[in-house]
């Protein structure tokens, strides 16, 4: 971003889809419509868990993450969809496409949000806002919230506080009385394990953490503490960035052990099923990762980073437990062990991505390469869910429980 | 200990051992260098196990005197400190003395050090190598071999052995093979001066050792002396021993890999094929993938392209001397193919292709001496 507009006020957008799986689901097959409709893991198997679901499903209690099971004791008739995410993909193609329409200035957070700046636009922030809304509306089928905000930040927060279907200004002024109230946890960017750790200086509401001293948070926990004050503050100049592309991006995940462990087949089995959620979500959003690394947090919250580029594109939870496993021999000081994480970064979307072949395999991938082709050009002829292959219509379980 | 010696030959000889000095050993004395003089000359000695190095100055060199010895003996100095303190040394010569606690004055022009010596004695041997069979090659020849195949070892951990070179030795023919799995690179060259009835097969030799040990020989015809043991490999020049170990384990058999028929050939010119995957690669880096298109047009244009979602697209024709076959569309990664047509020395290359989704194979159109194989990648 140019030195100029730094420090100018911005409008920005946070477009954020409302449900948006269910509600392609029910753009598709409008029997759906009004309906308690959820989407999940295989429904034949009790272990499914819930992605998203509509809005109706939702009054009924029914969350996302939430087993199957569960979901149909509180909502005996809802209706259960699998994902089908080239589907979600071909969507997301158009919602962007559409916000394009205004500016170029779009950059993509994940399937179906994006923020945009529209500082430099002609009409007023609030027109464009409700003139998108309604065609997102009309021309796609899909209900969404918008967030007006002078930042990145603060249009986030925005479009969190009316679903659906709501357009929410947040302007800097009322950070103090809209923003300070909440919990810290509320907070986009502080996860649980950030929120537990800012109890011990008593800070639970975002008021608390906005009020620290600036050197007293970049003591405590570095520049993360300094932006995520700033935040709390309702500060926040990163720019809406266009090029931003995948390889930006991550997909992480990490849990904190229920006790301590020092023992390494439990720390392998923690791995492993860290690697199989990676896998399950970088399936989900269609990338492969470049970067493998991994986080070690000690008893004595000593935190350890550590990661390493691999010489070929990934996705298999084979090589992500593989590569993080070895990092983790690497470096663990084997003292007992509190939290572990695993994040796959340097991200590309399968569709702008290569896999180097091996001299020692390769006559395997020639065989799925036919396969791929062959699928491609069926697209190309019919359309692009005319036909896919069977392991991206159903969603991978996690196969190590 | 006492002498003086002349400065340039000192600092040369230590920055030829220093190669093999690491700053992350796990053995404190290999921090150090060894330096011993006797009657005849000095020896230098750095290591970091892996790699040794030992390195003589003789006393007298084409009349010139090199060395005065007062009084023989042996020390161990900071690697680190001593390289850099007699690069910086002021005098033309000079002079060092140990005491009896291995205490060290180095005095040069107006300038004297005072530095903390190890005992010599705790300095590990190097290995004995014995040399009864013996391959003789020349220094220049040595180092195009290394710098021809080097490039193409494996930089992971995944198969250890892959990190090294395979050099064998059959009917006079030694060959060095090295390959990532992605792409492969061979080097042959006969071999006269060696000892009668030699052979190897399974020698695998770490890449980081022929790195550094192509610094050390001379760009020169002067013969290397090659010795292989059980676990470790001796190159042997006028002035200087470099042990490298070997690495465990079968390196595959590579011999197979190569294809021995084309279905589409091309041949071209190296340096215009060489720019021109270059420039399409500018945007393929941005993009992360360095993927590069080769695409057949006629029987006497390919086109180059790259597309980078986020940065742009390039297009560019090359005119080939010769096109033969099928059609083709085949990508591959630019900087694999950047590596191995920098390592031809040729003008002219002829590549062949057995299909999209398997290795094609680059080699001069004149000799078989070098041979590149380069592994294509598939979408997703």
């Amino acid at each position: 971003m140019n030195q100029e507009s730094v420090g100018k006020r911005r409008f920005i957008l946070h477009v954020d889809m409302n449900s948006f799986y269910a509600s392609v689901e029910s753009v598709v097959d409008p029997s759906l419509k009004g309906k308690a409709l959820a989407i999940a893991g295989n429904p034949q198997e009790r272990r499914g868990i819930i992605v998203t679901c509509s809005y109706e499903a939702r009054k009924r209690g029914v969350k996302t993450t939430m087993p199957l099971w569960q979901a149909k004791r509180l909502c005996p008739e809802l209706i259960i969809r699998r994902p089908d995410f080239p589907k979600y993909r071909t969507f997301s193609k158009r919602m962007f496409q559409l916000l394009r329409e205004y500016t170029e200035m779009v950059e993509p957070v994940s399937i179906d949000e994006g923020y945009m700046d529209v500082t430099h636009l002609a009409s007023n922030p609030i027109e464009i806002a409700q003139d998108l809304q309604r065609r997102l509306y009309e021309e796609i089928g899909l209900p969404c919230s918008i967030g007006i905000a002078p930042n990145k930040f603060l249009a986030k927060m925005a479009s969190d506080m009316k679903k659906p279907m709501g357009i929410t200004i947040l302007r800097k002024r009322e950070v103090h009385h809209i923003l300070w109230p909440k919990h810290v946890a509320e907070m986009h960017g502080i996860g649980q394990a950030t929120a537990e750790k800012l109890k011990q200086y008593d800070i639970y509401t975002i008021g608390d953490l906005a009020q620290q001293d600036r050197y007293t948070m970049k003591q405590r926990m570095g520049v993360n503490g300094v932006k995520m004050w700033e935040r709390a503050n309702g500060i926040d100049d990163s720019p809406v960035n266009p090029q931003r592309a995948d390889e930006f991006q991550s997909i992480g995940n990490s849990t904190t052990l229920a006790e301590d462990l020092d023992d390494e087949a439990s720390l392998f089995h923690i791995f492993s099923s860290l690697a199989t959620s990676v896998e399950k979500r970088m399936f989900e959003k269609s990338v492969v990762g470049q970067h493998v690394q991994i986080v070690i947090r000690y008893r004595d919250r000593k935190t350890v980073t550590r990661s390493k580029a691999l010489d070929n594109t990934f996705h298999e939870k084979q090589i992500i437990l593989q590569e993080a496993w070895a990092l983790f021999l690497k470096h663990w000081t084997r003292e007992p062990v509190r939290l572990l994480g695993i994040t796959a970064s340097a991200l590309l979307s399968k569709e702008h991505a290569f896999r180097q072949m091996d001299l020692f395999t390769y006559e395997k991938d020639e065989k799925t390469e036919k396969v791929n082709q062959l699928v491609q050009n069926l697209q190309e002829k019919f359309g692009q869910s005319s036909i896919r292959k069977g392991a991206e219509a159903a969603p991978l379980e996690p196969h190590d429980e | 200990m006492k002498f003086q010696i002349n400065r340039s030959h000192l600092l040369e000889g230590v920055q030829d051992v220093m190669k093999a000095v690491s700053s992350r050993t796990t053995i404190p004395i290999l921090t150090g260098i060894k330096m011993e003089v006797h009657s005849e000359g000095m020896v230098l000695t750095g290591s970091d196990n892996d790699i040794s190095i030992e390195r003589h100055i003789p006393i007298e060199e084409a009349g010139n005197v090199n060395i005065e010895v007062a009084q023989p003996g042996k020390i161990v100095l900071s690697a680190r400190y001593f390289s850099d303190i007699v690069r910086k040394l002021p005098g033309e010569t000079v002079e060092i003395e140990v005491g009896e606690r291995f205490e060290t004055t180095l005095r040069s022009g107006a300038s004297e050090f005072n530095l903390i010596g190890l005992d010599p004695e705790e300095y590990p041997r190097l290995p004995q190598v014995e040399e009864k069979e013996v391959l003789m090659i020349q220094g220049d020849l040595l180092r195009q071999m290394i710098r021809q195949t080097v490039f193409a070892v494996s930089t992971t951990e995944t198969r250890p052995i892959l990190t090294g070179v395979n050099m064998k030795l059959e009917e006079g023919v030694l060959t060095f093979v090295s390959t990532d799995s992605h792409r492969l690179a061979k080097r042959i060259a006969s071999i006269d001066n060696s000892t009668e009835g030699l052979a190897f097969q399974n020698v695998v030799i770490p890449g980081k050792s022929l790195n550094e040990l192509s610094k050390i020989v001379e760009e020169s015809s002067e013969l290397v002396h090659i010795v292989v043991t059980n676990n470790q490999v001796l190159f042997k020049t006028k002035n200087t021993l470099f042990f490298s170990r070997l690495l465990d384990g079968n390196y595959p058999d590579t011999s197979k890999l190569v294809p021995s028929e084309s279905k589409t050939t091309l041949v071209l010119s190296t340096k215009e094929f060489l720019q021109a995957i270059d420039r399409a690669s500018l945007l393929a880096k941005e993009g992360k993938n360095n993927v590069v298109k080769l695409a057949t047009i006629d029987e006497t244009n390919i086109q180059i392209s790259s597309n980078s979602p986020e940065v742009g697209k390039v297009f560019e024709n090359v005119t080939t001397q010769s096109m033969q076959g099928e059609e083709l569309k085949i990508s591959f990664n630019a900087k694999y193919m950047i590596d191995a047509l920098k390592a031809m020395d040729c003008s002219d290359i002829e590549i062949w292709f057995t299909g999209a989704m398997r290795p094609f194979l680059i080699r001069p159109t004149e000799g078989e001496t070098v041979t590149q194989l380069i592994v294509p990648v598939r979408t997703y």
